[in-house]
């Protein structure tokens, strides 16, 4: 950090950087010992994995190749089968950091989701999040599903979802969002193997990213102010009236923005509160031009 | 057309200034250099609100030339301000009147308050009558999987019992009965 020449950036993506630019000049120099780290990928649609691939600040073949160990990925490892989960297994004996994406099915003992098989037996996403939950050194919940059920546990909820917490009775680290921004997973390691465990609000998240209502940065705030409200989607102005959800929103989307800091929802539609407790369910509709329909 | 253009750059120069002194302050350490950023940016954002003062007043006189040549459903979408459902839904913005809150509001009438089709959105809370159309936390008249046009009460206690100063940030409108 020495060498950032002042005024030192605080924007959330220089932050993010030097973060794991000190990790990476630290795992080199020998300082900070590698962790190990287990992706596991239970009930959900493998979309925090794939954004993580989208990372940046960090990318990813550095961050699984310098900055972590990655043991376990089952969508990024070469070994498959009952070799795969013998690897995941022999983790338990050593120390690792545990990252879960996707919700917990606990319908008929968890029989809805199997994530393959270890001596014969079948081995079900829940019995995996119990028996590496337990031995893990932290937890970070990935996503809207492994934080709360998400979309895997939206109503009707045929498998029974729901998230990690609900499962394994241990503090962890919760990083919602569907998906997950790679910046809020990859900061958050990066952290946790600089400092140890970032700073958390009352429900888990990380204050670093979590702290900002979207509503408060959003770019389209000064029409909410005036009362000026869009009607169609394609006007510039506040999206209140069709059921945008950044002023219920917590997280740091509108500084950060998306695919290396591109564009953002607000860009071209409404926020639908993915990093939000309860989405979806919570947060519907989405969008509807009910309260903007001209009535006569 | 000149004069708009003119604002618009206007704007966007202060914004930049608004940013690079934003960043400034996080950083600076030395308390006048301090001072001094905190005053730049206090000048600037009064310059930028008299730019957008400026900017209203020009919708103004653009809204008042069109609804005088076209009539009121020429309204262009969403410029000018609070849309033509103006009427109960920007109730917010008013100051809770002495005779609002004296409206009795039986269930059944409570329950046309939706906020849809161009009604307002109306809550009840503990007996009393809340409007949250504009409310922040009320996108589309819908709050965490609730609806408008109903007592909630008993959700409201169950979330915010200890944030009781929630209901006083709200405009009364009357009473159920």
């Amino acid at each position: 950090m020495s060498n950032v020449l002042p005024p030192e950036p605080l924007d959330n993506e220089s932050i993010a950087k030097r973060l794991t630019d000190e990790a990476r000049a630290r795992t080199r120099a020998g300082t900070l010992p590698k962790k190990r780290l287990v992706w596991l990928e239970l009930t959900g649609c493998s979309g925090n994995i794939i954004s993580l691939m989208n990372g940046f600040h960090p990318d990813l073949e550095y961050t699984i190749t310098e900055m972590v160990d990655l043991v376990y990925s089952n969508s990024l490892m070469a070994a498959e089968g009952e070799q795969a989960i013998e690897r995941l297994m022999q983790m338990l004996d050593e120390e690792f950091i545990l990252a879960v994406e996707g919700a917990i099915a606990l319908r008929d003992e968890g029989r809805y989701h199997v994530i393959g098989r270890w001596r014969g037996q079948e081995l079900t996403a829940l019995a995996a999040a119990q028996i590496l939950g337990e031995k893990a050194t932290h937890i970070i919940a990935v996503g809207a599903c492994a934080v709360d059920g998400g979309p895997s546990a939206a109503n009707p909820n045929p498998a029974q979802c729901v998230g990690l917490a609900e499962v394994v009775k241990r503090p962890m680290i919760k990083l919602p969002g569907c998906p997950c921004h790679p910046d809020w997973f990859l900061g958050t390691l990066a952290h946790l193997m600089l400092y140890g465990e970032p700073k958390l609000d009352d429900l888990g998240r990380p204050l670093l990213f979590y702290s900002t209502l979207i509503h408060d940065r959003c770019p389209r705030r000064p029409f909410f102010d005036q009362g000026i409200f869009a009607r169609t989607l394609e006007e510039p102005t506040c999206l209140f009236k069709l059921g945008c959800r950044g002023p219920v929103t917590r997280v740091d989307c509108p500084t950060r923005l998306w695919n290396g800091h591109i564009n953002w929802p607000i860009g071209a539609s409404t926020c639908i509160g993915c990093s939000q407790f309860g989405f979806p369910d919570k947060m519907a509709p989405f969008i509807s031009f009910d309260a903007t329909r001209e009535v006569t | 057309m000149n004069e708009l253009a003119q604002i618009r750059g206007q704007i966007r120069v202060v914004m930049g200034e608004l940013k690079y002194l934003t960043r400034l302050l996080s950083v600076v350490r030395d308390q006048p250099t301090k001072g001094l950023a905190l005053q730049q940016l206090q000048s600037q954002m009064a310059y930028l609100t008299f730019l957008i003062g400026l900017l209203d007043r020009r919708a103004a006189v653009a809204e008042t030339g069109l609804r005088s040549s076209m009539g009121r459903s020429g309204l262009p979408a969403g410029l000018g301000p609070a849309p033509s459902t103006a009427g109960p839904s920007s109730s917010t913005a008013e100051p809770s009147s002495s005779t609002a809150p004296s409206r009795t509001f039986t269930r059944a009438e409570l329950a046309t308050f939706t906020g849809r089709n161009g009604k307002p959105a109306y809550v009840a809370v503990g007996g009393v009558v809340y409007d949250v159309t504009n409310n922040r936390a009320w996108s589309l008249a819908t709050h965490f999987g609730l609806q408008a046009g109903r007592d909630l009460t008993a959700e409201f206690a169950s979330c915010h019992g200890a944030q009781q100063w929630i209901l006083k940030t709200l405009t009364p409108v009357g009473r159920l009965a």
